[in-house]
């Protein structure tokens, strides 16, 4: 399992693509995600049976009727890649949504009642160092491999880097002349907050998002590469490697194609993240 | 600087208290009985017997209240002797420990490795933003996070270990046994460290001193690494630290891979086995490193204000 | 990929001029008496090599550790430490080799064999071999011990052949705990060095009273993961390896790699809840035995890694059966199904749970799900954690249930599965089976003590859960070992005989 993946949160300072190609990069991520969400979305309805096996048609490569060949057990790899996004991406996304809600409330809640706001995010600070996998561990001894550890694993301190990086944001922004004056033309502070602050605070944070993301995505699929997460036969792109390990000579695709989907998705994402991120001098 | 260690210090302990409490309830909760299911993690195709598990119950205390086995465990682990692992039947302190070092080592090398690698790439790039140098490492780097273990790891095998024949694909005992592992482990913080480095050199070369001492004649790389990388090494040094927990009990992937008897594939094997006193003292150990250096990395950040001390030493 | 291996390369550079001396496979041949051989094993010691956990085979396998009896190709009782045997009533004597020394210099003695046996009798949980019998012994003579039962026991020279009954000099049990397996075995191995579940270090024992050890030291690699141990043989790592997937057997072979495949003592079985509908009705059974198709699933499914199972016991042991199952036939168990009340008005669903501890199960529970759906039975498949599916399963409270059984109690004799398994109060009755036919034929096989005519019945009663439909015995895994720079593997199918031992490098 990749190590101590949240601390990603900790540099968020990530834009190192020069304008020349910045364009390009932009249009390109954008385009990627279009692609990625279409085909989640309305693949599974084009390609509804992930796990129908052919034993006639084992391990097969690309063909008219198997764009992307089969696997094993015959099993369409288009439809368990489209299957297997749709639970990969879409477990990672429900965990950065929820892991960032809680998080800037965390954040804005500590910013705003000062002496607690700052023990609250010292204890933030602790439990943002325990790596993720532990969690993942763990839960699985407690509540059985499976959807359930998975998501107590992406989620159960996640939320930190969000709490502490809105934490510093807020208290930053706070500082500055137009929340001065805002505060001198009698806003409280939840307007002050919301209307004024959040608005800035919206940039950096979605950069910070991204990059949660793809280490969400990076540990859900890590996690069920190890048999502790999401159990086969169900697609999902870390168990399809693990299944597929054994083909990497025989049939390189069946590895190839959730390997290089997880790698794309994660990097996408990254892109898009400093897309977002205006605080670095590019 | 010692009152403010001091200071951060004060919530550790309770936060420990909390984790030790999780850990050791939170595997109580499934209802599966734990005699039971060491008994099957000893012998995979015997039928564990009542009688059998009753006397295994009773010798490893399991029959007692919650809150009189936590309080034992918590007197264990204070004095440092873990007793046996249910499963393992070796001391548990020993165990993990042992298995601590071996991950500690790969997470130190990796460290080394990232740091040797990223902060001079980090350093070259911030030169001229926007060269071919730069739109590389903004390349690699997004792949450096985005490539998982799982993915890296057997190419890397493939490479060196089955095509090349340089290197061991499997194994723990020799320097050559480092490397591949060293190496997969060090791509996520050398990219990391990378990009980081590569900003604020870039931030610090924008400045007015670094301007100010090109101006009097200092040589280009002079300026680059005096200026640029020097502060950027603390920030490196508390990535390192940030790291180093994940590294130390997270490295799963690579040390299942590999076959490295370190801390990250025992708790897996313990697991897999059910052998909670390995579960619950490896979690433990890893969260007390993670919190310490948390709480040092935080300290030396506040008191090394690195942009200050740098800016005050060309004035 | 390519940017980041770029990145890498003058790191990489580095380390591989670092690690240039790094051993390459010899290519050689004829054997090498000096030689020293590395080997890959599955199975890392879980137990710290415990006598009462599977871990005791592992020392007998290592070529370590020694036995009173071992077992020849037909199953039966053969001699080792001890040469002869005799049965008395509820007590059997045997005789003892003589001029055998253990690993410390220390001579072989009716008294260590006590000092052995009682520990491992005594322990919490005393192993299979040995519970539940009333086993007792004592020193008979200079040169015999004499084992003594609650009831006259039939098959106690088999029983003494298990790992979990391994003999160390007495010294290794003088600190009262568990005994120090280190340097006290009897076998042409001596166990000099272990790391934890990483590895260990054999060496010739010179003084073996035997055929000596083909290789002078062995380093073994306890590696769990089946694609690193490939890795392991064709990056030259290892020269020995079992264990392999199916799938990478061919990319080995090419390596030059030796494969030898072999029956292995095991049983998947898709087990079926008899106590409840729909499995109550044997027409059902038998519609789901019909549209099941086991030589696909062995040839296709697990790409070869399995023999497909026409009954409980398999190839590995000389009662098993030989003749392979039919395919599937989806017009009679359509039929079938018709006949119970099921069809296109009246579809049947079931639930099949399975868990993942062994990565065939998933695989197989899918290829099931669709064999079923041709005969148009739905199935929902559900892989979860074992200890949490137990209860349930034993309970009767399930529909199908995807397992995976050794069919051997650490023993070359299958009357403990029999009974446990399949009689009407069997401790593991997962299927729920009772027949009085059946439980009167164990009966009887628990008072027969010739060795042929247990086996036998055990093939009778193998019979009869297959006549009554008890589940769909589905295939039985093989065995694998490859070679790649050594030579005198021999396959024991049984789990019995040592491994490293006869292992000679030819590099």
């Amino acid at each position: 399992m990749r190590a101590g993946r949240r601390a990603a949160g900790a540099a968020p300072r990530t834009a190192v693509t020069p304008p020349a190609v910045a364009g390009t990069v932009r249009i390109g991520t954008a385009a990627a995600i279009v692609v990625v969400a279409l085909v989640l979305l309305i693949g599974p309805l084009l390609l509804p049976e992930p796990d129908r096996a052919d034993f006639a048609d084992l391990l097969a490569g690309p063909s008219s009727s198997h764009p992307l060949g089969t696997d094993q057990l015959g099993r369409d790899v288009l439809a368990r890649l489209v299957h297997g996004g749709r639970l990969t991406i879409g477990l990672s996304l429900f965990a950065v949504l929820a892991t960032g809600v809680a998080g800037v409330a965390v954040g804005m809640l500590a910013a705003a009642t000062g002496g607690p706001g700052r023990l609250l995010m010292r204890l933030v600070d602790v439990l943002a160092a325990i790596p993720v996998v532990l969690f993942g561990l763990v839960a699985a001894v407690a509540l059985g491999p499976g959807t359930a550890s998975l998501l107590v694993a992406v989620t159960a301190i996640a939320w930190t880097p969000f709490a502490r990086q809105t934490f510093l944001l807020v208290r930053a922004e706070r500082g500055r002349d137009y929340v001065t004056a805002a505060v001198a033309l009698g806003a409280g502070p939840v307007r002050v907050l919301v209307h004024h602050v959040g608005r800035n605070l919206v940039p950096p944070l979605a950069a910070h998002a991204c990059v949660r993301f793809a280490s969400t995505l990076l540990t859900v699929s890590g996690l069920s590469f190890l048999g502790l997460g999401i159990q086969p036969p169900t697609a999902e792109w870390g168990a399809m490697v693990a299944e597929g390990r054994e083909y990497l000579f025989t049939a390189p695709h069946v590895v190839l194609v959730p390997s290089v989907a997880v790698v794309l998705t994660a990097g996408t994402a990254l892109s898009w993240g400093r897309r977002w991120d205006r605080t670095g001098p590019w | 600087m010692i009152r403010l260690l001091l200071r951060r210090l004060l919530v550790v302990p309770p936060v420990l208290l909390a984790a030790s409490v999780l850990v050791f309830v939170l595997p109580r909760t499934t209802g599966v009985d734990p005699a039971r299911a060491l008994l099957r993690a000893r012998t995979a195709d015997a039928v564990p017997d009542p009688a059998t598990e009753a006397r295994v119950r009773a010798e490893l205390g399991l029959d007692d209240g919650v809150v009189e086995q936590y309080l034992r465990w918590v007197g264990t682990v204070l004095r440092g002797d873990l007793g046996l692992g249910y499963v393992s039947r070796t001391p548990v302190a020993e165990q993990v420990g042992d298995a601590a070092a071996v991950s500690g080592l790969l997470a130190l090398l990796a460290l080394a490795v990232a740091a040797a690698a990223g902060i001079p790439a980090g350093v070259y790039a911030a030169r001229r933003p926007g060269g071919l140098l730069d739109r590389f490492l903004g390349g690699a780097t997004v792949a450096g996070v985005a490539v998982p273990e799982f993915v890296l790891a057997p190419w890397l095998v493939l490479v060196f270990a089955v095509g090349l024949g340089a290197l061991p694909a499997v194994g723990w005992g020799g320097p050559e046994h480092l490397v591949l592992p060293v190496l997969t482990l060090a791509a996520y913080p050398g990219a990391l460290a990378a990009q980081l480095v590569r900003v604020e050199t870039a931030g610090a070369l924008a400045r007015p001193h670094a301007r100010a001492a090109r101006a009097r004649g200092l040589g280009e790389q002079a300026v680059l690494w005096r200026h640029g990388a020097r502060l950027a090494t603390t920030s490196v040094t508390a990535l390192s630290g940030m790291l180093v927990a994940g590294l130390l009990g997270g490295s799963v992937v690579v040390e299942v891979v590999f076959g490295i008897p370190g801390l990250g594939r025992t708790l897996h094997q313990a697991v897999t086995a059910q052998d909670l006193p390995v579960i619950q003292a490896g979690t433990l150990l890893v969260v007390t490193v993670a919190v310490l250096a948390g709480v040092l990395v935080e300290v030396l950040a506040v008191s090394l204000d690195p942009v200050q001390r740098t800016a005050e030493g060309v004035r | 990929m390519l940017p980041t291996l770029r990145r890498r390369l003058p790191v990489v550079a580095l380390a591989l001029v670092l690690a240039g001396c790094g051993a390459a496979p010899g290519g050689g041949d004829g054997p090498d008496l000096d030689g020293e051989l590395a080997v890959a094993l599955q199975f890392p010691p879980r137990s710290d090599y415990a006598f009462d956990a599977d871990d005791g085979a592992r020392l007998q396998s290592l070529g370590a550790v020694e036995t009173l009896t071992t077992v020849d190709d037909e199953a039966r009782p053969a001699p080792l430490l001890a040469t002869q045997w005799e049965q008395d009533g509820d007590a059997w004597r045997f005789t003892l080799r003589p001029d055998v020394t253990f690993h410390d210099g220390t001579p072989l003695t009716p008294d260590a064999v006590v000092t052995a046996l009682s520990y491992v009798a005594g322990v919490e949980a005393p192993p299979r071999a040995i519970a539940d019998i009333g086993f007792a012994i004592e020193a008979d003579g200079p040169d015999a011990v004499r084992i003594t039962t609650t009831e006259p026991d039939p098959v106690m020279p088999l029983r003494l052949s298990s790992g979990n009954l391994g003999i160390l000099a007495p010294a290794a049990y003088a600190g009262g705990g568990a005994p120090d397996y280190l340097r006290s075995g009897t076998g042409p191995l001596v166990l000099t060095e272990v790391d934890g579940a990483a590895s260990a270090q054999l060496t010739r024992f010179d003084g073996y009273w035997g055929e000596p050890a083909g290789a002078a030291r062995v380093t073994v690699r306890y590696v769990e993961d089946p694609q690193a141990r490939a890795l392991a043989v064709q990056a030259g790592d290892v020269q020995f390896a079992e264990g392999l997937p199916g799938a990478q057997l061919e990319q080995v072979r090419s390596a030059g790699a030796e494969v030898i495949e072999y029956a292995g003592a095991r049983t998947v079985p898709l087990q079926l809840n008899q106590s409840a509908e729909p499995f109550s009705d044997v027409r059902v059974r038998r519609a789901v035995t019909a549209a099941i198709d086991r030589p696909v699933l062995a040839g296709q499914v697990l790409a070869g890694g399995a023999a497909p199972a026409a009954d409980l016991f398999g190839t590995a042991v000389p009662w098993g059966a030989t003749a392979p199952p039919p395919g599937a036939d989806v017009e009679q168990a359509r039929r079938l199904l018709t006949e119970a009340g099921y069809g296109p008005e009246n579809p049947l669903t079931v639930r099949l749970w399975t868990f993942p501890n062994r990565p065939e199960l998933p695989t197989l529970a899918n290829a099931i799900q669709a064999m079923l759906a041709e005969a148009g039975v739905r199935v929902e498949v559900t892989v979860g954690s074992y200890e949490a599916q137990e209860p349930d399963v034993l309970a009767g409270d399930y529909d199908m249930f995807l397992n995976s059984r050794s069919y051997l109690s650490d023993f070359p004799d299958a009357a403990s599965t029999l009974t446990s398994d399949y009689t009407c109060d069997g401790s593991y009755a997962i299927d729920q089976y009772c027949d009085p036919d059946y439980d009167a034929l164990i009966a009887e096989l628990n008072r027969t003590a010739d060795p042929e005519q247990r086996q036998r019945m055990f093939t009778e009663a193998a019979g009869l859960l297959t006549e009554d439909a008890v589940g769909v015995m589905l295939v039985h895994p093989l065995n694998t070992a490859v070679l790649r720079g050594a030579t005198g593997f021999v396959p024991d199918p049984l789990q019995i005989r040592p491994v490293l031992p006869q292992l000679t490098p030819t590099g």
